[in-house]
């Protein structure tokens, strides 16, 4: 026992030693352990990207797939809204009021709203808009124009003010129909909502990027509407 | 037996809050060589027991076992020999092994005290 005595200081420093390495085991098992659930997070955002690859990969290749049928296709792809246009037409640019707003007013009327801008494209519509785009959404046959808290939401996707509102057509008619007496223009400008409208004869319209999905509607043969909610 | 236990102490405790985390790939190794240094310090228990302690043998071979072992560990991985469990198997039987030593020990002497009683 005399002899472990002696040796009982070296055996104290190795204990320290080898508690150092004890917890310092003890931590990096428990690491591990917590960086599973990151590895997975890791996985599973590797296979996101790849998903993401492929799906561009396919759409590139339906899209050639579609540029290879000839004119046909082209027009139809124009009227679905899918290929970028270039025209002469008016770029309208709307931002909200600069004005104080009186006291006791409701301030919602200095801002820019949903239907402002859906007057202002139906007006653009009527005047014979080819192609109209707001803040680089391109307007669809099932596009939505609506209010999402403070922002506007196209095609589900969210922008907020200034909006900018390219449309093809003829700039001149355009432009006269909102500029025109008891016009869109003219109500706006009432709560100081900034329109500002420039002809142009290139006006670009970016494609429709989003996707076609019809859930509900199938083709069918034409028939009259008539006696359909029986 | 105080110091060794205080020693372990403030080894855990140093462990504890050292700010350096072994990092997943070495946590193989650093486990062969705990191992390794578990069995030295079994070793030297045994050692100590049988009145054959040596402070040069127990030291050295404390830390040249665990780094040797960690040393094997990686060298086999990289061959592609899991050396790991080899060294699991070796480590872990000689730490029973030496445990049984100690104990025997122990419960001889404790006859031999109540005889002397």
């Amino acid at each position: 026992m005399n002899k472990l005595h002696r040796g009982s200081w070296s055996i104290a420093l190795v204990c320290v030693v080898l508690g150092f390495m004890i917890s310092m085991q003890v931590k990096a098992t428990q690491d591990k352990r917590d960086t599973v659930s990151y590895q997975r997070v890791e996985e599973l955002s590797d296979r996101l990207l790849a998903a993401e690859q492929e799906r561009d990969k396919l759409k590139e290749q339906l899209l050639q797939g579609a540029n290879g049928e000839g004119t046909a296709s082209e027009t139809l792809r124009m009227q679905a809204e899918l290929v970028p246009l270039t025209g002469e037409g008016v770029i309208v640019r709307l931002d909200d009021s600069t004005k104080a707003v009186k006291t006791g007013e409701n301030p919602n009327l200095y801002v820019i709203h949903d239907d402002d801008l859906l007057r202002v494209i139906n007006e653009l519509r009527a005047a014979g808009a080819e192609a109209i785009s707001i803040n680089g959404q391109r307007l669809t046959a099932t596009s939505e124009i609506r209010c999402a808290g403070p922002t506007l939401s196209v095609n589900n996707v969210r922008s907020s003010a200034p909006f900018e509102i390219h449309a093809i057509g003829d700039k001149k008619s355009l432009e006269n129909s909102l500029k025109m007496r008891g016009g869109v223009a003219e109500t706006l400008k009432v709560w100081g909502i900034q329109l500002d409208i420039t002809t142009s004869d290139e006006v670009y319209v970016p494609p429709y990027k989003g996707s076609f999905k019809s859930t509900y509607a199938k083709a069918t043969e034409e028939r009259s509407e008539k006696g359909e909610e029986k | 037996m105080i110091l060794p236990i205080l020693g372990l102490a403030v080894g855990l405790i140093l462990g504890y809050y050292f700010p350096f985390l072994i990092p997943i790939a070495y946590a193989k190794l650093s486990s062969v060589a705990l191992l390794a240094c578990l069995d030295s310090v079994f070793g030297g228990l045994r050692a100590g027991v049988n009145g054959r302690f040596a402070n040069k043998v127990f030291i050295s071979g404390f830390f040249i076992n665990a780094l040797f072992a960690a040393f094997l560990v990686y060298i086999g991985d990289h061959l592609g020999i899991d050396l790991y469990y080899v060294a699991l198997l070796v480590f872990g039987f000689r730490i029973f092994k030496n445990l049984a030593i100690l104990r025997r020990h122990f419960l001889k002497r404790n006859k031999a005290e109540s005889r002397a009683e």
